[in-house]
């Protein structure tokens, strides 16, 4: 589409300036999605590795998984991530497993972000490929919502998450690339959860007319994901969400309650629910879920989205706490700094409140 | 006889002019179309050097990309587009003045270009003349159906003036009209 002085492309070249770079799809959407991309289709990437050279996903085609680690040298626990890493890629790169890591330091890498992740892969003993991603391109792609954060490919479909690189979580995802290896695991597995392809689709469509408000197309598809597979998550999520935009509160309460009837665990159906409550001034009920949420996992939505009830509730303090540990996991967040800015207003903090609705503006344009 | 000669010279005199006539016929057939086609390929090379300037300029050569922008303007100078972007890359170089140029010169192409009024804006915020910056992002404000970077502009312009509640203001309407796809 051209219009007035330019094209797309022209606006995202002028945005460039304060130091602009090309933008994709917008964080608002992508929380729900996050954590719950299982099952369906790894986006094929093409970056570029530490001496300038094109790497794909779609080389490693005949691989019996790919695992792509995002990182950040910033994060703590990334070290810890690529190590553990590192370890199982020595041992079982000849069986198939391939491991990538992702770099995700900035928007833009400079030669210095380069010589400082070369720096990084050395000191820490890196063999594997490591990958600079520029705009952060696949991060977003991938909806990445917390660093590091753990993703498997197999058979070109996600079949792995991992938020964040938590005790629990962490040991589980090595025993299932065990398995992955052809090894037994060192705990019995469970049969992990796939979605039901029909669902992912049918969502997948519910969310395409969402995204250009024809939301009469989108209830029946929502409704029938769930009635196809009712463990499937984000099929409610879009559906709650889809109440709560059109004003129909108590089917979006429902909802939600529904979901957390067939999975009491679902730490993104209890973020967003909680989210929800907020906003609607049921903020003690919030606090609770977003609590149990936040407590759970490195699910990045429900530490902003518990700042933010905590906020409502009157607990300043605790509230930028909470944002804080949320800006741990995923600084690139635009989310955050839309929450913690209204927490600033709130407190007639206007400058402080200024920078955030700055930085969310920045990172919705990716002004650097 | 004079009568006839002025006949015999009457007759060559339109003879003359009728082959004068089919030889600018044929100059201008032969030459129309290759004026008109070295106009294309110049339009096209402009274009080409245009896209090479901004294929530079995402990767972060922003040099070579003012180069490439600069030849294509040589290329083709009635593109404000070019100008437009060349503007914008000189303000990434902090080269305020020549930016300034090259908005101006867009703006002279098209005095509607809503783009390069907000970058005209945002040299005159780095040049600290806010009053003047706010003026024509307001302007460009105006003229922009996709205003969430004249709003970010004129956030910042606010921001420089210590007036937070508008900057407040116009960062948030920047979010809002992204998100509602006026971008």
């Amino acid at each position: 589409m051209r219009y007035i002085g330019g094209s797309k492309k022209y606006v995202r070249l002028r945005m460039a300036v304060l130091t602009i770079v090309l933008c994709f799809s917008f964080a608002f959407s992508a929380t729900a999605q996050a954590l719950l991309n299982i099952g369906g289709t790894a986006p094929d990437f093409s970056v570029r590795d530490l001496e300038g050279k094109d790497v794909s996903l779609s080389q490693f085609t005949g691989k019996k998984a790919v695992v792509i680690l995002f990182w950040s040298t910033w994060s703590a626990k990334s070290t810890k991530a690529f190590k553990r890493m590192q370890d199982f890629y020595e041992k079982y790169k000849d069986r198939g497993i391939q491991v990538v890591g992702i770099n995700a330091d900035n928007e833009t890498i400079s030669r210095e972000d380069v010589e400082n992740i070369k720096k990084f892969v050395k000191e820490t003993g890196i063999t594997f490929p490591v990958l600079t991603d520029k705009a952060l391109k696949t991060f977003r792609a991938y909806e990445i919502i917390a660093l590091p954060s753990t993703v498997i490919v197999t058979e070109g479909k996600i079949s792995y998450e991992l938020p964040g690189f938590p005790l629990v979580g962490t040991e589980d995802m090595f025993d299932y690339l065990l398995g992955l290896a052809g090894e037994t695991p060192k705990k019995k597995m469970e049969v992990r959860y796939k979605p039901q392809h029909d669902s992912i689709a049918d969502a997948s469509l519910a969310r395409k007319f969402m995204a250009k408000e024809k939301y009469d197309m989108a209830y029946p598809l929502l409704q029938k994901a769930i009635e196809r597979d009712p463990k499937y998550m984000l099929a409610y999520i879009e559906l709650a969400k889809l109440y709560d935009l059109e004003g129909k509160d108590r089917e979006a309460e429902e909802t939600f309650k529904k979901a957390l009837a067939s999975d009491a665990e679902s730490v993104p159906v209890m973020s967003e629910f909680g989210y929800f409550l907020t906003k609607k001034g049921k903020i003690k009920e919030a606090v609770e879920i977003l609590d149990k949420a936040a407590k759970m996992n490195s699910y990045t939505p429900s530490h902003y989205y518990l700042a933010y009830a905590l906020s409502k509730n009157g607990q300043a303090k605790e509230a930028l706490s909470a944002f804080d540990a949320a800006l741990a996991l995923n600084p690139y967040e635009p989310m955050i700094y839309i929450l913690r800015g209204e927490h600033y207003e709130m407190n007639k903090m206007h400058k402080e409140a200024s920078a955030d609705y700055r930085k969310a503006l920045e990172l919705t344009l990716k002004i650097k | 006889m004079r009568s006839g000669k002025l006949a015999i010279r009457t007759a060559s005199g339109r003879d003359l002019s009728r082959r004068i006539l089919f030889l600018l016929l044929g100059v201008a057939l032969v030459f129309v179309p290759m004026k008109a086609l070295a106009q294309q390929d110049s339009s096209d090379k402009a274009a080409s050097l245009l896209k090479d300037s901004i294929k530079l300029f995402d990767e972060g050569d922003t040099d070579k990309a003012i180069e490439a922008a600069r030849e294509s303007i040589k290329a083709d100078p009635s593109n404000a587009d070019a100008y437009d972007r060349l503007g914008y890359m000189l303000l990434k170089k902090d080269q305020a003045d020549e930016a300034m140029g090259a908005f101006d010169s867009a703006l002279k192409i098209n005095p509607r270009m809503r783009t390069s009024k907000t970058g005209k804006g945002l040299v005159l915020l780095k040049k600290g003349d806010l009053k003047g910056a706010e003026a024509i992002l307001k302007e460009a404000l105006e003229l922009n159906p996709y205003p969430s970077m004249t709003h970010y502009a004129l956030g910042l312009v606010y921001e420089k003036m210590g007036d937070y509640e508008k900057s407040v203001e116009q960062f948030k309407d920047g979010i809002k009209k992204y998100k509602s796809g006026k971008r």
